[in-house]
């Protein structure tokens, strides 16, 4: 086969030049449907059950993605309650109620809020907050007043400290969010002001935040492409030699990213950096091959016999380094985060279709090649005399590193106790929000808004009670008593018996209003007494249902929320707790010793009624469900750290250990913070699953293509070496361990053996060659040791553009792609000399019987 | 004698029917809150509520409505009494209507043992959490609004109304269908500022009780969530002789039994 494809790039360039460039048009035309998808929700499969459930829970209690607007004054002494301020909140929320999109009903604001208050002894009153603007100072401070009284607004849409207020603008559909923020942007614009204007939210970071991919891909991995064109260019000295290198990169980063969107995937922040992953990988292969094309080439061969001989003589290590490094990334695959195993699996492909078209495209370009511009690569092989500060520096360290190889294998040592003992540091922590750097304006409102309030990151313990079982023993009560009703009656009352429970409130309403009109028609007092007798049944079943409000029930939910608000790791809780709380105080007369739950459930029941006799009665739904077999306690945090959520996570787990829920009563998180910790959790478990068999995986392979598991286990070395230094940099520098800093594992695994396989490959070609070991070191360190080192700098630099990245991970992949290859280059150029300088003869147990290491070095 | 008059009128009326259609809109106004609010001298309808939110959820509420009329076109006073869910059972309210000054409000709830006055405040607030308003249930003013007659079709008068004081209600204006037979309104359309259609009040049945035709099944809906309340009214009988103790506070805590009892004929 290899021959076959080396026979038919070489007779037919043309058709290969036809066959790439329209493969690269068809699927770079593709690239135009690219549809950008940056929902963190995204970050865990559709049917996990911990989304499903957080969109089943979102959906009943109808909440929405929304943008926040925050008006923030800190300089006038009552904070935002000035007329100005309240004004500027007041014009807002009126303009942004007229907006398309905006779901009206659930907007909150101070201006779009109930209030409850006592009118004299005896007399409530319920109003809006803030109908109209206030139109002097004073009567801003009397609604400061009287949201005080309100705890359910207080740090949530004004802050404690009365310097903030903000708009929960809930949108019909995330599509919307960048329309609306503009056009909400443009309303406070036109607004005069002292206040500070902020407008940020979820939906507003997402869409910012597919802008800055954009960006990222369209000015990063040019830039990218650029970078190590000119490295190449340096290197290599010619033109002609680098483009078809570059060439290869650029079909396939575009055929790559073709059929990854042609294939209907949408494009996360992990597959946007596809092509600048694929880039430098790409151009290592071709560069290998041109550079050894034009080491020996001659005028007295035609360039198609060269350029066979240099593909057949490549084939195998190029095989085996993509093989490598594609598995590395396929690994990915193993973590069950979507947008990981994408990234994963087109990497490795793109990988797979760089070795390809490298085998094919560059020898088509070869033959195809101008006799002028051959002429000018007929010159000496580059010779044992390079005398350039690379080449200097590679033999230093190559007779450094046989000297003192106990030395440096014992140094070695060190350095991996201490990275060891760095990893034990990592943190594990992720928040998408600091994906932004520190000076952008959605980390600026962040964290304005939550040094005010008792939090912007949202999450939600949401408590459902099982009511089914006790339905079908009510209908099993009730079934004897029904059969034997008048047949007049009988079928309506058995139709709502015999119905669906799906809607537990429904179903007991329908059938008490059947029993009900089925009273009315009966006039037997046998039928009478029998239908009582059912109607108490069902009345009894129906209040039984309404699980959450039971004064006791009430109670332990407050008790958990005066245990999460004590821990100190929660900026506030709420929940229908409160609204039953705050009402029962004014309907008691305002007295704060009456800011109590009520002693019977009826009473709670009427506190609710109460409530909804407002202009937002539906704002209820968002603590409880209308048949109140399920109910919320909403939470809010200041940071959006996954570590400070997971912290609430174990701390209600204790709790509830402590205090155990009634066994028919399930608690269940949701709420995009939690989901965040989910997804984390999934990728450090499956990050070490995808490292652990990718380990293995490329440990056979090694083994396999060297024939031997001695020499498989040296190979691994470099990279084992390189990942246990990364992470313990990343350990004692004391960066979070997040989702970008997750996959480098696998990239080490897959990138840094290639430099392992070329090294001990070329050494044991030059040991045969040779017969001794010294020169085969000593030998090693010219022409290979350079290319590795070239290879080492080339991946390395070309990376560099992303520190330009307008988006944190990009930057933070860049760094230490950078420390990756230089870290495997190194220990590639010193380890692996310094551990078969005294461990050699066990290592190489076929050159030891050949007297490879007792030769003597043959004379320079 | 009665049959002769209505057959009488019925033979003077055909004929003249369209000369006949009213042309002035405070006239129409003034007989659609008649047919409305003040049929008989007094009357009790048992209600029945289904509030269904936009996911189709549903809560119920059933309560009697005992209502007497001060004077004709006037003050009036209601009683409504809850029955279901038992958790309401017995919560009361009770409303006297001024056309003069603001209304009284009392409410008396079992379960805290509390009655309460309410402040007039604002009467476009929900109704027990249905998509009703307190202002629905016992009736706006005529003279909040000013009316004119936009349409008059084979069956309505079509009427806009705006308010004359907009600071006081949600709405920048509503339409109404009065049948011109009933003088019953038979659809409300309530108008944002944007002059988008967000909430509307449809009459779906209307039966003849003592001779006043009345409204036995009607729904709101609030086009902005897609929530919807529907309300039956049954057991409906007028001049039932309510007298005026009944709707005393008294009553709040001990309602009227005999009253209240649903109509055995």
């Amino acid at each position: 086969m290899r021959a076959a494809l080396s026979r038919f790039s070489t007779e037919k360039p043309v058709l290969v030049y036809a066959i790439v460039a329209l493969l690269t048009l068809v699927c770079g035309a593709m690239i135009a449907g690219i549809r950008i998808d940056t929902d963190p929700e995204n970050m865990l499969q559709a049917d996990q059950p911990d989304r499903v459930y957080h969109n089943e829970a979102e959906e009943r209690f109808g909440i929405h993605d929304a943008i926040v607007v925050g008006v923030v004054n800190e300089t006038h002494p009552d904070g935002i309650y000035n007329a100005d301020s309240l004004s500027v909140l007041h014009e807002l929320t009126r303009r942004i109620e007229t907006l398309d999109g905006v779901v009206v009903a659930d907007l909150m604001s101070l201006a779009s809020s109930d209030n409850i208050s006592q009118e004299g002894p005896g007399v409530i009153r319920f109003e809006w907050m803030m109908k109209d603007a206030p139109v002097s100072d004073d009567e801003a401070r009397a609604i400061r007043a009287k949201v005080e009284r309100l705890p359910m607004l207080v740090d949530t849409l004004v802050s404690g400290d009365g310097q903030a207020a903000a708009i929960y603008v809930p949108i019909e559909s995330k599509d919307l969010s960048y329309p609306l923020s503009q056009e909400i942007r443009a309303i406070a614009d036109s607004i005069e002001t002292d206040s500070d204007i902020h407008i940020t939210g979820l939906p507003v970071a997402e869409d910012t935040f597919g802008h800055d991919m954009f960006v990222q891909m369209g000015i990063s991995a040019p830039l990218a492409g650029l970078m190590i064109f000119l490295l190449m260019l340096y290197f290599f000295r010619s033109p002609v030699l680098v483009i078809a290198p570059m060439l290869v990169a650029m079909a396939t980063v575009l055929i790559t990213m073709g059929i990854l969107i042609g294939m209907g995937f949408t494009v996360h922040i992990m597959s946007s950096m596809i092509p600048i992953f694929l880039m430098p990988i790409a151009v290592v292969d071709s560069v290998h091959i041109m550079s050894e094309f034009a080491d020996r080439y001659t005028s007295e061969r035609t360039a198609k016999e060269t350029i066979r001989e240099v593909v057949g003589h490549l084939f195998t290590p190029m095989l085996y380094t993509s093989l490598t490094s594609a598995i590395g990334f396929l690994s990915l695959l193993l973590t069950p985060i979507p947008p990981v195993q994408i990234f994963g699996a087109f990497v490795a492909f793109g990988i797979l279709l760089a070795f390809l078209l490298t085998i094919v495209l560059i020898p088509a370009y070869v033959v195809r090649m101008k006799p002028a511009s051959l002429a000018k690569l007929d010159r000496p092989a580059e010779a044992t005399a390079v005398d350039t500060p690379l080449a200097r520096a590679l033999r230093v360290a190559g007779r450094t590193a046989v000297r003192h190889g106990k030395l440096i294998t014992a140094a070695a040592v060190v350095v991996i106790a201490i990275s060891v003992a760095g990893i034990y540091k990592i943190e594990i922590n992720d928040n998408p929000v600091r994906w932004f750097k520190a000076n952008h304006p959605i980390r600026v409102a962040d964290r304005v808004l939550n040094d005010h309030f008792a939090g912007t990151y949202d999450s939600a313990v949401v408590f459902s009670r099982d009511a089914e079982g006790a339905r079908l023993q009510f209908v099993a009560d009730a079934r004897p008593l029904a059969e034997v009703l008048d047949p007049g009656v009988q079928s309506t009352v058995m139709a709502e018996l015999d119905a669906s429970g799906d809607d537990i409130g429904a179903y007991y309403g329908n059938l008490i209003a059947a029993i009900d009109d089925a009273l009315f028609e009966v006039v037997e007092s046998e039928q009478v007494l029998r239908l009582e007798e059912l109607m108490s049944l069902a009345e009894a079943a129906q209040f039984d249902s309404k699980y959450f409000q039971r004064p006791d029930v009430l109670r332990s939910i407050e008790q958990i929320q005066e245990a999460l608000q004590a821990s100190g790791y929660v900026g506030k809780t709420s929940a229908v707790t409160d609204v039953v709380k705050v009402v029962n105080r004014e309907l008691r007369g305002g007295d704060p010793a009456n800011y109590v739950i009520p002693d019977t459930p009826e009473a709670v029941a009427q506190t609710l009624l109460q409530f909804q006799s407002s202009h937002r009665p539906h704002d209820l739904w968002h603590i409880l469900t209308p048949d109140l077999t399920s109910a919320a306690i909403w939470v809010q945090l200041t940071s959006g750290d996954n570590k400070d959520m997971s912290r609430v996570l174990d701390f209600l787990d204790a709790y509830l250990e402590e205090n155990p829920l009634p066994p028919d009563v399930e608690m269940h998180w949701a709420g995009k913070n939690f989901i965040n910790v989910v997804w984390q959790d999934n990728m450090v478990n499956g990050m070490l699953s995808s490292l652990g068999s990718a380990f293995a995986a490329v440990f056979i392979m090694m083994a396999l293509l060297f024939r031997s598991i001695r020499i498989g286990l040296l190979a691994m070395v470099p990279l084992s070496i390189t990942i246990v230094g990364v992470y313990g940099i990343i350990g004692w520098i004391g960066k979070d361990y997040d989702m970008p800093i997750a996959v480098l594992s696998s990239l080490t695994l897959g990138l840094s053996v290639d430099f392992a396989i070329h090294f001990i490959e070329r050494c044991r070609a030059l040991m045969r060659h040779s017969g001794s070991f010294d020169t085969a070191m000593r030998e090693v360190f010219e022409e290979p040791a350079r290319a590795i080192a070239r290879n080492a700098i080339v991946i390395a630099i070309g990376f560099t553009p992303l520190f330009f990245a307008p988006l944190v991970p990009y930057i933070t992949v860049g760094a230490f792609m950078a420390a990756i290859m230089a870290l495997s280059g190194v220990t590639t150029l010193i380890v692996l000399p310094a551990l078969m300088s005294w461990a050699g003869p066990w290592l190489f147990v076929e050159q030891r019987r050949q007297g490879v290491f007792t030769a003597a070095a043959q004379p320079a | 004698m009665r049959t002769l008059l209505t057959v009488t009128s019925l033979i003077l009326a055909l004929p003249s029917f369209a000369a006949d259609a009213l042309t002035d809109a405070d006239e129409i106004v003034t007989n659609a809150n008649l047919a409305s609010y003040y049929a008989g001298a007094d009357g009790r309808s048992e209600v029945r509520m289904i509030i269904t939110d936009s996911q189709g959820r549903q809560q119920r509420r059933q309560f009697t409505v005992l209502r007497r009329n001060v004077e004709e076109a006037g003050d009036q006073q209601f009683l409504v009494v809850f029955s279901q869910p038992s958790d309401v059972r017995n919560t009361v309210f009770l409303v006297d209507k001024h056309l003069e000054r603001d209304d009284d409000r009392w409410l008396y709830l079992p379960g805290l043992d509390l009655v309460k006055r309410i402040s007039a405040g604002d009467k476009r607030t929900s109704f027990v959490g249905a998509h009703y308003f307190y202002e629905d249930v016992s009736g706006r003013r005529p003279s909040d609004d000013e009316h004119v007659l936009v349409e008059t079709t084979d069956d309505y008068y079509v009427l806009d109304h705006t308010p004359k004081d907009a600071g006081t209600v949600e709405f920048a204006s509503y339409t109404t269908w009065v049948d011109r037979q009933t003088f019953l309104p038979m659809k409300i359309e309530y108008r944002n500022a944007a002059g988008d259609v967000y909430r509307r009040v449809e009459v779906t049945g209307v039966e003849e009780f003592d001779g006043h035709p009345t409204v036995t099944t009607s729904r709101v809906s609030d086009l902005q969530t897609g929530g919807k309340t529907d309300m039956q009214f049954r057991f409906i009988k007028y001049d039932v002789g309510l007298p005026e103790d009944v709707f005393t506070e008294r009553s709040l805590r001990s309602p009227p039994r005999e009253w209240l009892a649903r109509p055995k004929d």
